[in-house]
């Protein structure tokens, strides 16, 4: 449950303040620790042997006013609400550092990440290859200050990305994709397969790599949030909420009661809307159409529900820096319950439909399944950790919008297969129009947006939201004259995609759509 | 003179009728998904707008891709014109009874495995290992059901088979017959690649099984391998309609009597695409190493069918 002061961390320091030297909080939201190159590995082993998740991890260049790279290990732990940010500076002379990857599989990506972007070396990385630039990318760091956005890079050719062949008798390789049949975003799987079953899957994203960090540094901070709504098409609500918390906190303001209860509604709405419609397309992967179909209806329902609140089906434009753009009427407000008062027994028939075919359940149950500890040790968070038994929920665990003041559960699930991921779904759903409903009874009339004064510079913050797919977090410094200096993105697809792979061996190959529809994880996103 | 009419009739019924049963099958399936569909007409205008579109070929492909699509369609045809459709007398029925049938079906299919194989795509391959898999076990099952009623007929010839069922019209209700008949459905839904053994409308390509064979065709070549499809789907369709149910068949070849069979050749199509559809609709597909266990239930049953006729 949610205890009033989850103090864990503190704990921790007060048992060994030697490893914890440099210690600030900011916001009541992050810790900073800073610790020199050389110990942050030791610390962040331990830390994560205290069973802290490992959410994130990025670099920042600032070369220029620090004459370093400071990198960031951003730790959760369930019983602290706060962030834990271990930070250790990397030297410009000598661009690398220690990698944590083998002994945290969690940080496997991003540590890749920080090798391609800024060229920073992750030393004893045991997979050093490329992850978000290609292999036929020149040497550049684009990342890096001192790389212009407008640079134009040759044409590239050759090889994007060299899979490790699988040897055996009556082994072979299928890949699939980048292209693929229906109207989804590009990735390349390579499935190694012997007959049927799947033996090994080889994963490429970065197909549609646009640089979005690296364009936050051009706008300012206040135009940022468009560019957030757009990271993920189908989680604006939640990217664009988290961008604007992390503004807030970096420019001191609370925002206005009305303001936190209006987010709290959509972002509950954009999780009911894609829930409703992964039910239904994961029914379709298995071949029963008609939940599909039901399925879209009520992703529609929503999305209706959605322009009449925001003008704009995916809510887009309605969540800024300092609470929302605009107010609700006594009629919008009314709506809201009109809709879901209709809405939740056609959801509820839908789901009686779906576990009345036997057929559907034979087909999900035991299927793809993400044990306890391969989630533990890759981080998995959101919809596929609760059904891998990850209890970690940002909207109990470190509140934000109106979440604090609402009841609701948090289903979690042990066995981890694809019907887990469907019944987290479902409990989801039923217990977001709780909220949705409790927080539109007490929506009063007020103020829905606080002035946002100008940005402080060379502040650091966090926003964290839990989006539908899980945990989405927006990490800032504010530079000079309101711009930002860094923005780091960090979509919870990051975190999953690993866990695909390890979901899909000893599976057929027949079922792989279905288990990867039950992640259901963003390309977008995750290319950023 | 009345078989080269048959011929013709028959040839020309089952080139026009059966992407017509293809396209009333998906469109009562749109309909129970709360679709509106694009109605029955859309196979004819798929077909059309393939004929006329330029063709990609693999540059792995040897002559046995472009042979595939000719060598299915001759063969399903000619399989065609051995099943009585509208008239007992089946067009070519002096040229072989249904193990002809089963066969030539099989050559189209074995050219078509081949034809997916030669694409050098991955999924042509998966595609075609898995329908030589569930053929393994469907081919039997088709074969001892339509047994069970050659047995009761005396002859494999499906003409005379027909012919005897006419005379004895409650002779369906018969356990060997319901038997068979239900094995016979079970292979229907197999072969012409329907939930709950493969899906027709999927886009996912790991999951499929006749679809993946012909992944790399396209324009003309795709064109007759889909009617082709259609027409198979018909042939064992009537199969099962006119062995099981011959009421209303005309005796020959006669304007009048060729016009009322077709009548309750419609009606007894309609009623079994009905079923079809329905079937689709309510179930999930299968785990693919399941599919071979449902066919081992048609399997049993026609083997049942078959001991049954010897005992009642």
């Amino acid at each position: 449950m949610r205890p009033g002061a989850r103090r864990r961390f503190d704990e921790m320091r007060s048992g060994a303040a030697d490893l914890f030297p440099r210690w600030r909080e900011e916001h009541g939201l992050e810790i900073y620790v800073d610790v020199p190159a050389a110990e942050a590995a030791g610390l962040a082993r331990r830390l994560v042997e205290e069973g802290c998740r490992v959410a994130a991890a990025f670099a920042e260049d600032r070369t220029e006013a620090q004459g370093c790279f400071p990198r960031y290990y951003v730790f959760e732990h369930a019983e602290d609400s706060r962030y834990l940010l271990l930070r250790a500076p990397v030297a410009p002379e000598e661009p690398a550092f220690a990698s944590l990857a083998a002994g945290i599989p969690a940080v496997n990506w991003a540590e890749r990440e920080i090798q391609d972007w800024f060229g920073l070396v992750a030393e004893g990385h045991p997979n050093p290859r490329r992850v978000a630039l290609h292999d036929n990318w020149p040497d550049v760091n684009p990342l890096r200050k001192n790389f212009p956005i407008e640079t134009v890079l040759p044409p590239f050719e050759g090889e994007r990305h060299i899979y490790r062949p699988t040897l055996g008798e009556g082994v072979l390789q299928i890949p699939v994709g980048p292209i693929h049949a229906g109207i989804i975003e590009p990735g390349h799987f390579n499935f190694s397969v012997a007959g049927e079953p799947i033996l090994y899957l080889q994963l490429r994203m970065f197909y549609v790599h646009k640089g979005i960090e690296k364009r936050f540094e051009q706008l300012p901070a206040r135009h940022g949030v468009y560019l957030a709504e757009s990271i993920s098409g189908d989680s604006s609500v939640s990217h664009g909420a988290a961008f604007c918390q992390a503004i807030e906190a970096a420019a001191g303001i609370d925002i206005p009661e009305r303001a936190r209860g209006m987010r709290t509604i959509l972002l509950e709405l954009e999780r009911i809307y894609n829930h409703a419609a992964d039910i239904g397309a994961i029914a379709n992967d298995v071949g029963f159409v008609v939940a599909n179909a039901h399925g879209s209806r009520l992703r529609e329902a929503i999305l209706a529900l959605n322009e009449e609140l925001t003008g704009s089906r995916l809510s887009r434009g309605m969540i800024c820096p300092g609470g929302v753009r605009w107010d609700w009427g006594r009629e919008q407000e009314v709506r809201i319950e009109e809709v879901l008062a209709r809405w939740e027994p056609d959801f509820s028939s839908l789901m009686e439909m779906i576990e009345s075919s036997d057929s559907t359940r034979d087909r999900l149950e035991r299927t793809g399944t993400l044990t306890r500890k391969q989630a533990r040790d890759l981080g998995v968070c959101g919809v596929a950790g609760r059904a891998s038994g990850i209890d970690c929920d940002v909207r109990r665990d470190h509140p934000y919008a109106a979440y604090g003041g609402v009841e609701f559960r948090v289903p979690v699930y042990e066995e981890g297969d694809v019907l887990r991921r469907v019944q987290v779904r479902v409990e989801e759903v039923r217990q977001s129009i709780g909220i949705v409903r409790s927080v539109a009874g007490a929506l009063e009339r007020g103020p829905y947006r606080a002035p946002l004064p100008p940005l402080p510079p060379d502040r650091c913050a966090l926003g964290a939201v839990e989006g539908w797919r899980g945990e989405i977090l927006h990490w800032i410094r504010t530079g000079a004259d309101g711009r930002l200096e860094r923005c780091k993105i960090k979509d919870p697809s990051l975190n999953n995609w690993p866990a695909l792979v390890e979901a899909v061996q000893g599976n057929i190959i027949a079922d792989f759509p279905v288990i990867n529809k039950s992640f259901n994880l963003s390309y977008s996103g995750t290319d950023r | 003179m009345g078989h080269a009419i048959g011929v013709v009739g028959q040839f020309g019924l089952m080139l026009l009728l059966a992407p017509l049963v293809s396209g009333f099958i998906r469109q009562l399936k749109a309909r129970l998904q709360t679709r509106r569909g694009p109605g029955l007409l859309q196979p004819y205008r798929n077909l059309s707008k393939l004929l006329r579109k330029g063709m990609v070929i693999p540059d792995t492909a040897s002559w046995i891709f472009g042979a595939t699509p000719h060598v299915l369609f001759g063969t399903t045809v000619l399989a065609g014109l051995l099943v009585p459709m509208v008239s007992a007398e089946a067009p070519l029925s002096m040229f072989g009874g249904v193990l002809a049938v089963v066969y030539l079906l099989a050559l189209g299919r074995f050219f078509l495995a081949l034809g997916g194989l030669d694409s050098g795509s991955p999924f042509g391959g998966l595609g075609s290992s898995r329908e030589m898999t569930l053929s393994a076990l469907a081919e039997p099952a088709l074969m001892l059901a339509v047994f069970t009623v050659a047995i009761a007929a005396g002859s494999t010839n499906l003409s005379a088979m027909v012919h005897a069922a006419l005379g004895q019209s409650w002779r369906f209700l018969a356990p060997s017959q319901l038997l068979a008949f239900a094995a016979l459905f079970i292979v229907l839904i197999a072969e012409t690649g329907r939930i709950p053994v493969d899906n027709p409308a999927t886009h996912l390509e790991l999951t499929m099984i006749h679809e993946a064979m012909i992944l790399e065709y396209s324009g003309p070549y795709l064109a007759w391998i889909e009617w082709s499809a259609a027409i198979k789907q018909l042939v064992l369709m009537t199969l099962l309609v006119n062995v099981f149910f011959p009421y209303g068949l005309a005796a020959g070849w006669t304007p009048a009597g060729a016009l009322v069979s077709l009548g309750w050749f419609a009606a007894k199509l309609l009623l079994l695409s009905v079923a079809v559809a329905i079937v689709e609709t309510t179930n999930a597909k299968l785990r693919l190493f399941r599919v071979p266990e449902l066919l081992s239930v048609a399997l049993v049953l026609s083997a049942l069918a078959l001991m049954s006729a010897f005992l009642f």
